[in-house]
């Protein structure tokens, strides 16, 4: 009975649609527990209980959520209407699918550890120590992991394939967020305590420049042609821009303690914790066109890419 | 449907009463001074003066006056200290924002937290709006209950509650709460 409540609830949400020709939006709220895909005409959600706070997605629509509080990844799947939990053993949070979807890289919090998980049974591969509080991860198109290590003030940079650590770069105060550039050249990183942004040369794995931001940087995008990086700055409820060369282009007021931030076409989606909206940025214009509620807590946002152009939205 | 629907909701309700971890928990409080804004802010406005006004706060001392990484060593009553620095101070917008910088679990239950005060005009007085974000004091996910979202929020709006009744007493000149 649940699950076929369930699959009409993924129905709804508009999973099951194949041939979209928009990318699709999705939030996380933690506090309310919920699912909500943005991009519709009107907000339409799916309940999952147990503050989901990480989120990733794959090209072909499959999203994935981690519930640190519970223990549990969340796999929702296009298509076939489903969605299915892996439980997890510890406090999941930080979270990377690979570009198959076949593999998930998942931040345990409190353990401080990296685990790399089979997508479709849960089972854990291979796990790494790293530093204290990984956060942010990303994959790479060459089978490396980037972690934020907020406790350490560093990133950590582990092969995929084996889980070694390759190198450990030092970075500002608490980074949290990190965002890889379309072309992977560069790796951006927000640093909360220090109130900056780290720019990391992704291929020789140096530090090109830090960079001042507003306060309590939480969230790091780019735009899909890399010329535009947009920094949420949680405490001073602003998203910073900047343009590839790092100087900066404007600074948008948008709502309540933003956090988490998604590019997709002409619009970038800032999740803003405190006020539960969505603020819909205009990147023609630098300024913010719409202001959506969403359920409580928002805190992670990703846009699914237009399926079958090759584009890839971060 | 209906009883489909009933069964869906009980499952989630049982989810919910097993959520526990770390989730960022929010804090909301407002008070309306009959003094104007400015007269407020006057106030409000000084971020090491806070313990001329918080009945919580025995003694402030700052450095770097209301300047962006200015910082306050508060000693509460209750014992414990608070370390916060300043991360934007805006006397256009009569409003500034801080974060705490060493927990001490002793003055208050939660690792970390950051927030904003606010004083905004209301017909002939003003409104001081305090909002904050903060994690409870244990983020592990089996915390004991001295130190659970529960605990955290239960401190966090009595400090909160505290400072405004007595910033409003102040202002308004009367003997504090």
């Amino acid at each position: 009975m649940i699950r076929a409540l369930a699959a009409a609830a993924i129905l709804a949400l508009g999973l099951g649609q194949g041939g979209r020709a928009e990318p699709a939006i999705y939030v996380a709220s933690q506090e309310a527990g919920a699912l909500t895909r943005l991009d519709g005409p009107a907000v339409v959600g799916l309940r999952l209980g147990s503050g989901p706070a990480g989120l990733a997605a794959t090209a072909d629509g499959t999203l994935f959520l981690t519930h640190p509080e519970a223990g549990r990844i969340t796999v929702v799947v296009p298509g076939g209407g489903d969605r299915r939990a892996l439980p997890f053993r510890g406090q999941p949070f930080g979270i990377a699918a690979s570009a198959d979807g076949r593999r998930l890289f998942v931040g345990d919090w409190q353990a401080g550890t990296v685990s790399r998980i089979d997508a479709r049974t849960g089972s854990v591969e291979a796990a790494a120590p790293v530093g204290r509080e990984p956060a942010g991860i990303v994959l790479d198109g060459e089978a490396r992991v980037f972690v934020a290590e907020r406790g350490g003030d560093s990133v950590s940079i582990l092969d995929a394939d084996t889980m070694a650590l390759r190198a450990r770069l030092p970075v500002g105060r608490a980074p949290f967020a990190l965002a890889l550039s379309p072309d992977g050249d560069r790796l951006y990183v927000g640093n909360v305590r220090s109130n900056d942004l780290t720019v990391i040369d992704a291929r020789g794995l140096l530090v090109l420049a830090t960079v001042p931001s507003g306060r309590s940087p939480y969230g790091v995008a780019t735009s899909r042609d890399g010329g535009l990086i947009l920094v949420t700055n949680q405490e001073s409820g602003s998203v910073s821009v900047l343009g590839r060369d790092l100087v900066p282009r404007a600074q948008i007021p948008v709502g309540r303690y933003p956090e988490g931030v998604a590019l997709a076409g002409d619009r970038a989606y800032v999740a803003n914790w405190f006020s539960n909206d969505v603020s819909i940025i205009d990147l023609a214009g630098l300024r913010e066109i719409e202001r959506r509620p969403v359920p409580d807590g928002p805190r992670a946002v990703v846009a699914v890419p237009l399926r079958g152009r090759g584009e890839a939205d971060r | 449907m209906r009883m489909f629907l009933a069964t869906f909701l009980l499952a989630l309700a049982a989810n919910a009463a097993l959520a526990h971890g770390p989730t960022p928990q929010k804090i909301q409080q407002s008070i309306a001074v009959a003094a104007s804004p400015a007269a407020v802010w006057a106030v409000l406005g000084d971020f090491a003066g806070i313990g001329t006004w918080h009945p919580d706060v025995a003694r402030g001392e700052g450095s770097g006056g209301n300047g962006e990484g200015a910082t306050r060593t508060l000693t509460l009553r209750s014992g414990g200290t608070l370390q916060e620095s300043l991360d934007e101070w805006k006397a256009d917008g009569m409003t500034y924002s801080y974060r705490m910088g060493e927990p001490d679990l002793k003055a208050l239950p939660v690792s970390s937290y950051s927030a904003t005060v606010t004083v905004v005009p209301d017909g002939a007085g003003a409104t001081v709006s305090w909002i904050g974000r903060f994690y409870r004091g244990d983020t592990g996910n089996e915390p004991p209950d001295a130190l659970s979202d529960e605990a955290g929020r239960t401190a966090m709006n009595r400090y909160f509650a505290d400072g405004l009744k007595g910033l409003k007493a102040k202002v308004e000149g009367k003997p504090a709460p």
